[in-house]
């Protein structure tokens, strides 16, 4: 049985093509303005933006799909994790301004403001740590909140770090760190089960011990 | 004239659908002399909240009557009806076949084959052990499934002492167990492996990791049976066996499979556990199992099996046939 696989287009689109063709399938170099295509062994590939790959993966629209384990903490979709890529690596970290001095362990103020785009993980860690915020959730550029006074912290993704330094923003503390992963519908892996253990297989051929 | 979410209205044609599955399944109910009973749609939270594990008991609709007293509409039939069967028909003869075809209330994030309010059927089989009663629920769900129409449905059985027993073996504290289980149960093998490296317990990956990937026919048996170390794991074990020899027998060649790490997230299961899917969808169809403890939790001393599918999810199945 062939698979439908949902594939993020962005950032890990390169990495997750070379893979699926080192597993055989040969996705495109650049999908363009394409929303899917079957490969030549009948395979098809949904191009989907990252944050969407859960869902069509949840609805079983995807039996299988590539997604950044960022995503996955942000859409509490009820799908399984069979494997870690390991490409896409970054880290979720709490970040602040350098003068602010959190860094070096100055104490938080008592209403403490959170930007995130990752509501929920911030959320989260916050609760954990039973230190009250107000999380305030933004679309893009993150790192301004904090320069305007919109925000005493963030929560945000960091590849390399240039983002934060070019604005004078250190690490206060990580939260978690991110790769891909491979993800699929729990009920397809019992109903394709042969065709998804032999993807696993190719993709990540660690998985299986 | 917005709805709230996760409820529908049913217009005559899709009602007429929807009824006549309802009537499909109360045949295979009569023909297996189950006897439908009726409960109330709302209940005490207290009551319902004994039975129910605490993520189904998260699930209910809440409120509270004039008094304050908490009430919830029910998210599922089972506890209800082991509520009734533990104070009303205690005396009944058992072992007791009761049936029901009732809506019923989840507060879940509305999807595909997960509505707020949706229409709940299935058969509860009372005070009966062992091989039989275990079969007579298992059969009776691909009778019901033949009988709406979905010939081609298949059901995962799986056995919870298995995945119990395995982890017996590995004496875990209790915190890398829970955490084990709970990967196991959603066959997340990054997290599973990712605990074991943080527990200092990485050797044991191989085994859990083959375990949550078990899936097929007798064969995952036989794999099961080098990894499950306890009597009862064993006799789990055996437990499937027998099922799957009985499906043969039965002419379900090829419609039963093994799945060891199906461990359905309502806590009171037991023993058997099992969940009916098609191809043409991305959520169970049916599912049940056997739960000896919670008519205990009651106060009635009996175990039992049953199981249960939403008529809504039939539907979308149906509809979505090639």
């Amino acid at each position: 049985m062939s698979l439908t696989v949902g594939v993020p287009k962005g950032a890990l689109y390169d990495e997750a093509a070379a893979r699926l063709r080192a597993a055989g399938i040969d996705a495109p170099e650049d999908p363009g303005r394409r929303l899917t295509c079957t490969t030549a062994d009948g395979t098809r590939l949904l191009f989907l933006r990252p944050t969407d790959v859960p869902a069509y993966v949840e609805f079983g629209a995807a039996d299988c799909g590539i997604v950044g384990a960022d995503v996955l903490w942000e859409s509490e979709r009820n799908v399984s994790e069979l494997a870690d890529l390991g490409f896409g690596a970054c880290r979720l970290v709490v970040a602040a301004r350098r003068v602010d001095r959190y860094h070096e362990g100055a104490p938080f103020p008592t209403f403490l403001r959170v930007a995130s785009k990752f509501t929920k993980s911030a959320e989260a860690y916050f609760a954990e740590r039973d230190i009250p915020v107000q999380i305030v959730k933004l679309h893009g550029s993150v790192e301004l909140s904090p320069l305007v006074g919109l925000a005493d912290l963030i929560v945000d993704l960091v590849a390399t770090g240039n983002t934060l330094r070019e604005h004078d923003l250190v690490v206060v503390d990580e939260i978690a760190r991110s790769t891909a992963r491979f993800v699929v519908n729990p009920v397809r892996f019992r109903s394709a089960y042969g065709a998804i253990v032999d993807l696993l297989g190719r993709l990540d051929p660690g998985a299986a011990s | 004239m917005k709805l709230p979410a996760g409820t529908r209205d049913w217009l005559p044609a899709e009602l007429q659908r929807k009824h006549a599955v309802e009537a499909a399944l109360r045949a295979v109910f009569a023909a297996r002399d189950y006897a439908e009973v009726q409960t109330p749609h709302f209940e005490r939270f207290d009551v319902l909240a004994s039975g129910l594990g605490a993520e189904s008991a998260a699930a209910a609709f809440l409120f509270a009557d004039r008094s304050g007293t908490q009430l919830a509409l029910r998210p599922e039939m089972t506890t209800p009806i082991a509520r009734l069967v533990s104070s009303r028909m205690r005396g009944a003869a058992l072992p007791l076949r009761l049936c029901y075809l009732q809506p019923a209330f989840r507060y879940d994030e509305p999807q595909e084959g997960r509505m707020r309010e949706f229409t709940a059927a299935g058969l509860e089989l009372i005070g009966a052990d062992g091989l039989e009663a275990d079969a007579e629920s298992l059969f009776s769900a691909l009778e019901a499934l033949d009988a709406v129409g979905l010939r081609e449905a298949r059901i995962d059985i799986n056995h919870v002492a298995i995945v119990e027993s395995v982890l017996d073996g590995f004496a875990f504290e209790a915190r890398v167990r829970a955490a084990c289980h709970e990967a196991i149960a959603t066959r997340n093998l990054v997290s599973l492996r990712a605990t074991l490296d943080a527990a200092g317990r990485a050797s044991a990956a191989p085994v859990l990791v083959e375990l949550a990937m078990a899936r097929g026919g007798t064969d995952v048996l036989d794999t099961a049976a080098r990894l499950c170390g306890s009597e009862t794991g064993r006799a789990g074990l055996e437990r499937l066996r027998a099922l799957l020899a009985r499906a043969q027998d039965l002419g379900y060649a090829g419609r039963v499979g093994i799945d060891l790490a199906l461990l359905r997230d309502i806590a009171y299961y037991t023993g058997l556990v099992f969940e009916g899917y098609v191809e043409q969808a991305g959520f169970p169809i049916c599912g049940g199992g056997r739960y000896d403890d919670l008519l205990p939790r009651f106060g009635f001393a009996a175990g039992a099996v049953g199981w249960s599918l939403a008529v809504e999810r039939v539907l979308i199945a149906l509809e979505r046939r090639p």
